[in-house]
C-alpha cells in the first residue's frame, strides 16, 4: 500500500505483489539466511512457494536448513500466507504432527499487514528460532519430514 | 478512490467510450488502477482464434512510471515468459509519460504479430523460433488452441 502525495492509497494487486516479491528473492536476500521461490516456475498464479530458512547460530538450530511450504490464497496479501515446514522441527509456534505454522503464535502473522511479504513470515521465523522458548528446545534428528 | 489522478479517469473513460478493436481493458471496481485486459489474436498470426487475458496495474507513479502488463493466459511467444511477463522496450527503458494504456495494448498486440526472437525472454521459445520457424508457429498454434479459445482452459 503507498499513498501518493494527492492523498489516494495505491493497493498493488496480488499478482504484481507476487511478482515483484520473486524478482527481489531472485536478486538475492541479504545474507541468505531465508530465501524461498516458486514450487512450479510457470505458476500464473504465483500460489506455492518453497522456502528455506538456515538455522541461527547460538540455538539449537544451528547448521540446520529447514525447508518450508508457504502458500498464497487468493485474499493474499489481505491475509498471510499459510506455511508449513518440510523439515521436522520442534518450536512452540508450529504444529507438532502437522508442521503448519500457528497463525496466533507467530509475531509476523498475528500483526500482518499488506506490506509485509513472504521475506517478513520467513524472518519472524527465524527470529522465532532464537526466542527463550524456543533456542534450547530439543530438536528431531536432522533430515526427518513432517 | 475519489483521488484517482485526472489523467488516469480520462484514460478509462476514452478506453471504454472508444475502444481499440479487438483489445478491452476494464478496471476493476474495487482497484480503479487494475484493469481485466482480454487481446484478440491478431489475423494471420498463430494467435488467430485466440482471445488472451491479461492483467494491467498502473503503479503509484504512472505515468512517471510504465503501467506493469502480464498475460494470464499461457501463450508460446520468444518476448513473454512462462509468468506471462513481457519483453517491450516501451514497458522498460523506452516508456514516456506521453505513451498511454491504449498505446501500451497496441504495442502487445503488434508483439503477436511480429515476434522478435533477437530480444528474447523465454530462451528455449526464441532458440526454436530462429532455428525452425514452422515448428515454433505449429506449437504457437496449438497453445492457441488449448489455452486461448473457448472451451480451452
Amino acid at each position: 500500500m503507498q499513498r501518493t502525495p494527492a492523498g489516494e492509497t495505491v493497493i498493488i494487486p496480488r499478482n504484481f505483489k507476487l511478482l515483484e516479491e520473486l524478482e527481489k528473492s531472485e536478486k538475492g536476500l541479504g545474507d541468505m539466511a531465508i530465501s524461498f521461490g516458486l514450487v512450479d516456475s510457470g505458476d500464473t498464479f504465483l500460489s506455492d512457494w518453497n522456502g528455506g530458512i538456515l538455522g541461527p547460530a547460538g540455538t539449537h538450530h544451528d547448521g540446520r536448513f529447514y525447508q518450508l511450504h508457504v502458500h498464497c490464497s487468493e485474499q493474499y496479501p489481505a491475509v498471510p500466507p499459510q506455511v508449513k515446514f518440510v523439515s521436522k522441527i520442534n518450536m512452540n509456534c508450529v504444529d507438532s504432527k502437522t508442521g503448519t505454522v500457528k497463525k496466533e503464535k507467530l509475531p509476523a502473522m498475528r500483526n500482518w499487514n499488506r506490506n509485509m511479504g513472504i521475506e517478513q513470515i520467513l524472518q519472524s521465523i527465524r527470529m522465532e528460532m532464537c526466542s527463550d522458548q524456543n533456542r534450547r528446545l530439543r530438536q528431531p534428528a536432522e533430515g526427518l519430514t513432517f | 478512490m475519489s483521488n484517482l489522478p485526472r489523467r488516469i479517469v480520462k484514460e478509462t473513460q476514452r478506453l471504454v467510450a472508444e475502444p481499440v478493436a479487438g483489445i478491452s481493458a476494464t478496471p476493476y471496481q474495487d482497484n480503479l488502477r487494475y484493469f481485466a485486459v482480454a487481446i484478440e489474436g491478431p489475423q494471420d498470426s498463430p494467435y488467430e482464434k485466440g482471445v488472451f487475458q491479461l492483467e494491467l496495474f498502473l503503479p503509484a507513479d504512472y505515468p512517471m512510471a510504465p503501467p506493469k502488463v502480464r498475460f494470464l493466459t499461457k501463450i508460446y511467444h520468444p518476448n513473454v515468459d512462462k509468468l506471462g511477463r513481457i519483453c517491450l522496450d516501451i514497458l522498460k527503458d523506452k516508456w514516456s509519460p506521453a505513451l498511454q494504456i491504449r498505446t501500451v495494448l497496441l504495442s502487445i498486440q503488434a508483439l503477436l504479430s511480429a515476434p522478435n526472437p533477437d530480444d528474447p525472454l523465454d530462451n528455449n521459445v526464441a532458440e526454436v523460433w530462429k532455428n525452425n520457424e514452422q515448428e515454433a508457429l505449429k506449437r504457437a498454434r496449438e497453445f492457441t488452441e488449448s489455452f486461448a479459445m473457448k472451451g480451452s482452459k
